[in-house]
């Protein structure tokens, strides 16, 4: 009949089927009826019921050959070779048992062929355990109907062996009259089964020898294992046993899916890493009170990254956890600094720091966080404010609108308290300073006191400013020349600043605008987001308490400078501390000046900047940083901040220095004086100057000088391994920087010693 | 209707299917059907390896069960033989069996375990048997949830359907 193209009807393929099946029924057919009977009476009814049996079971044998799926596999999604099907090599290697086989990609099939797997190209299949595609049967021998096969095989010959023989001693019995019909056509069957006897017997023999080697059909032919070992053989035993016992294989190809699938997929979905990450990312999160939820991955990340700076930080200074956060910073600037500030700032309500430190908030806390108490009240504030214009600009990049606030509110309810206690807070700060060299203990003491109130405001506000100061370095330069460079300040000020002790690496900038905020960050979550209400009240209040703060330190600064004049040599470097201090502050101020121009601030500002005696080199390189600063706040905040403390490098430090250089040199002077106060030291300095200065001249001074050499030395590698976070911390980086140089020397042990080490401490 | 539960699928954050990780069979004991207890670099963050390996094995286990050569399936030969295989219309071989407890199995393991991951396993059976067909799923808010479950079996999706039902 007429094939059309698209019909895959193939007529000659069923011929040999055909031909076998009309051959075997209609022999059988005619050997029962002609042969048996006579056998029957003649020898045995046994006879037929024997044959019968056989060449039943050479039927179903037949059949089952015949129809069932040897094993085809079904074609692979396009999801599972989507990767494979142009890129993927032709084979793959399989370890079968130690022996490398080669599954070979089918194109037509997408996928890999498992070993002892072909494609029929009759069938247009691949075929497990593929054995050869026999057109008796008109199908592919496989796994599933090998045993089948080779039972048919097996019984068909068992059956022409019979059907000869007895027909044989049918023929034999009536040799007389061999003309007669029944003997003719027991002779005619006779000659068929003769005929397809031999071929039967030895494809029967050949398979018996496959199955007890256990190979296949193909891998004989195509002489696989000819040199070598067959990985498939379970022994002639185990390979015999397999054929003939093993269970029948299921069917591949199944239309209809099977069960469907009921689970339901009900986002969220858990995550192993969320379950372990939750204790940390919690306690990032409620330290900042500004990330909303682990949504953010950026903001995760980060605060996974804040989490683990501050955390391994330990207990550090709360400039630490500034820098720490500014670390994390780098993906997150804003909360983490924003979070120290506030922590900061809760411990300090009134130090102006404080204000510096929100800015980092976008949101508008504004107002003077919390230190109201502190010194550099205007410039602070103002300072934070511009921050907070500033840093809101890094902030929202970290997607944390809304919750500055709340974490400044979080940080502000300690303050009041604070404020109550900061006027001692100076002299505490210096006491606990000197006392501990665990900022983060003192953080920690602070975090807790900070509710409290008074007396461990003396600790907080030591942190406060310590930290204030820090981070108003780093904040003022960061807001002012990078709204990102808050916490690029902390950043580096944490990893380099290794909370331990502030001659470390913290001399880098990171010192400087970041004290390690771990502590801060570990309390924030105590304090929590809770808060967040009150503050933006608190935030009023706060703003006049922090101008009295702020013409509070004026005040004091104002002695200080004094008694800095007095004693160049000590107060050098807190001088310079003080410097970047003030200038942080003044920056600050700059900072959020620039945007609203507060004249308040230019005159607390002002008065920072005349009021140290070495701060005439310094007043006008603060002075041009400063404006420099303000510029900076105009232009892009990175350059400018590098300007500024190039500015104040250059003022400060003999020889200009490049910026990163600058960066360095605040760096390192900033490490030297309050490694964990970056921040706290801007505005800190001068308050803590002040007391410290009156306290402990003499001491102080040593330590800086201590400490100085150590930070010096290691800042600078750490600047250079912390460049990215330095150059936001650049504007951090600035006040420092003239530290560095050899006036910076000194100033920093004066730092440390007066101011200094209760910075550097409470840093 | 249709709208407010279009809404609410909108609503409801939906899971698509990211992607898909197949689980190679492994061969290093023969044909007999194995899959590979590596733990897949895909799924590392979305479940613990532990109950990943032990699906595994025990997917393994059942397998194994069911290619068993023992009495059971000599018997089940000998009958089949007995009855010119007629038998097997009538009764589900011992393979089937075990295969029906691979499902239900891995049904089990799906609402259980993988589900609640955002992962599906696709029954071994539905792909020759040749790979653990893991679909990693996730969560968006978007509406297109039932694209994804489609992708994998009707069930997912009318699950997911259900489920959108069921809150």
């Amino acid at each position: 009949m007429p094939r059309s193209p698209g019909t895959r009807l193939k007529p000659a393929k069923y011929i040999p089927v055909a031909t076998a099946a009309a051959l075997l029924v209609g022999s059988s057919t005619l050997f029962f009826v002609f042969t048996c009977p006579w056998l029957t009476r003649a020898v045995s009814p046994a006879i037929p019921v024997y044959n019968g049996i056989i060449f039943l079971f050479v039927l179903a044998n037949f059949s089952m050959a015949t129809f069932m799926d040897p094993g085809v596999f079904p074609r692979a999604d396009e999801d599972e070779d989507k990767e494979d099907d142009f890129r993927a090599p032709l084979y793959k290697n399989v370890d079968v048992r130690g022996i490398q086989v080669r599954m070979k990609w089918c194109a037509t099939c997408h996928f890999y062929r498992p070993p002892r797997c072909s494609h029929c190209s009759v069938c247009d299949n691949c075929v497990e355990d593929f054995d050869h595609h026999c057109p008796w049967v008109n199908n592919c021998i496989g796994r599933r109907n090998y045993r089948y096969f080779f039972l048919f095989l097996l019984s068909l010959s068992a059956h022409m062996v019979g059907v000869v023989a007895f027909g044989l001693v049918y023929v034999l019995n009536h040799s007389e009259g061999l003309g007669a019909t029944h003997t003719t056509i027991t002779m005619a069957v006779m000659c068929v089964a003769g005929l397809f006897f031999i071929p039967v017997i030895g494809l029967t023999g050949f398979h018996v020898v496959l199955v007890t080697r256990g190979r296949t059909t193909n891998e004989q032919v195509t002489g696989k294992f000819r040199g070598g070992v067959n990985p498939f053989t379970r022994g002639c035993y185990g390979n015999v046993e397999h054929v003939l016992c093993s269970p029948l294989a299921p069917r591949y190809v199944v239309e209809p899916p099977r069960l469907p699938l009921a689970a339901r997929l009900k986002p969220p979905f858990f995550r192993p890493e969320l379950l372990e990450r939750a204790a940390p990312l919690k306690v990032k999160l409620s330290d900042n009170g500004l990330k909303s939820s682990l949504g953010h991955s950026k903001s995760k990340g980060s605060l996974d990254r804040l989490d683990e700076k501050p955390l391994d930080l330990g207990p550090p200074l709360p400039p630490k956890a500034e820098a720490s956060t500014f670390i994390s910073d780098r993906q997150t600037p804003r909360p983490t600094s924003a979070e120290s500030t506030l922590s900061v700032q809760r411990t300090s309500p009134p130090t102006p720091a404080m204000y510096k430190f929100r800015p980092a908030f976008p949101t508008a806390p504004k107002t003077p966080f919390c230190g109201p108490g502190e010194q550099v009240p205007d410039s602070l504030t103002l300072g934070e404010d511009s921050i907070h214009s500033l840093d809101f600009a890094s902030e929202p990049s970290l997607d944390l609108p809304d919750y500055a606030p709340g974490g400044l509110h979080t940080a502000y309810p300690p303050s009041p308290p604070l404020s109550a206690a900061d006027t001692f807070s100076g002299a505490l700060r210096s006491l606990s300073l000197k006392a501990t060299g665990r900022r983060g203990g003192d953080h920690m003491a602070l975090q807790p006191l900070r509710s409290e109130g008074a007396p461990p405001t003396p600790h907080r506000s030591l942190f406060a400013p310590h930290a204030l100061p820090n981070r108003n370095g780093s904040l003022s330069y960061d807001s002012l020349l990078n709204p990102s460079s808050p916490g690029g300040h902390a950043c580096p000020a944490h990893p380099s600043a290794s909370m331990a002790g502030y001659h470390s690496p913290y001399l880098h900038p990171g010192v400087l605008g970041d004290p390690p905020r771990p502590p801060p960050r570990s309390f924030s979550p105590v304090l929590g987001p809770r808060p967040r209400e009150p503050s933006p009240v608190r935030y009023d209040n706060l703003s006049r308490t922090i101008m009295a703060s702020i013409q509070e330190r004026k005040d004091r600064e104002e002695r200080e400078r004094l008694l800095r004049s007095q004693a160049d040599s000590l107060f050098g470097d807190s001088g310079v501390y003080d410097a970047p201090s003030s200038y942080s502050l003044q920056q600050a101020s700059v900072l959020s000046e620039g945007p609203r121009g507060p004249v308040l601030r230019y005159g607390s500002r002002d008065d920072l900047v005349a009021g140290p005696g070495f701060g005439g080199a310094r007043n006008p390189a603060l002075q041009t940083s400063m404006s420099s600063l303000s510029s900076a706040v105009s232009r892009a905040p990175r350059t400018s901040s590098s300007s500024l403390q190039a500015d104040l490098a250059n003022n400060n430090a003999p020889g200009p220095r490049p910026s990163s250089g600058s960066h360095r040199s605040p760096a390192r002077q900033v490490p030297p004086s309050p490694p964990g106060t970056p921040r706290s030291p801007s505005y800190m300095g001068p308050k803590a100057v002040a007391f410290i200065h009156t306290d402990l001249p003499e001491p102080p001074p040593s330590l800086a000088m201590q400490r100085d050499h150590p930070q010096l030395k290691t800042p600078p590698s750490k600047l250079n391994g912390q460049s990215p976070g330095l150059a936001r911390l650049g504007p951090a980086a600035g006040p420092p920087g003239p530290i560095a140089s050899p006036a910076r020397h000194t100033l920093v042990k004066k730092v440390s010693g007066v101011g200094g080490t209760t910075y550097e401490i409470s840093v | 209707m249709a709208t407010e539960v279009h809404n609410l699928q909108e609503l409801r954050r939906s899971a698509s299917l990211a992607t898909k990780v197949f689980i190679q069979r492994d061969y290093s004991d023969g044909t007999i059907c194995q899959f590979q207890t590596k733990f897949p670099p895909e799924l590392d963050s979305r479940i613990e390896r532990q109950l990943f390996e032990d699906t595994v094995k025990t997917l393994n286990s059942f397998y194994s069960e069911a290619e068993k050569i023992g009495g059971n399936s000599y018997l089940e030969g000998c009958l089949a033989c007995a009855t010119a295989y007629f038998i097997f219309l009538c009764m589900e071989t011992h393979y089937e069996k075990v295969l029906k407890k691979i499902s239900r199995y891995i049904q089990d393991q799906n609402e259980k375990i993988f589900a609640p991951r955002g992962l599906l396993l696709t029954d071994p059976v539905e792909r020759g048997m040749r790979v653990i067909e893991i679909s990693i799923y996730e969560d968006r808010c978007s509406s297109g949830s039932s694209s994804s479950g489609s992708s994998t079996g009707s069930g997912s999706s009318s699950g997911g359907g259900v489920g959108a039902g069921a809150r």
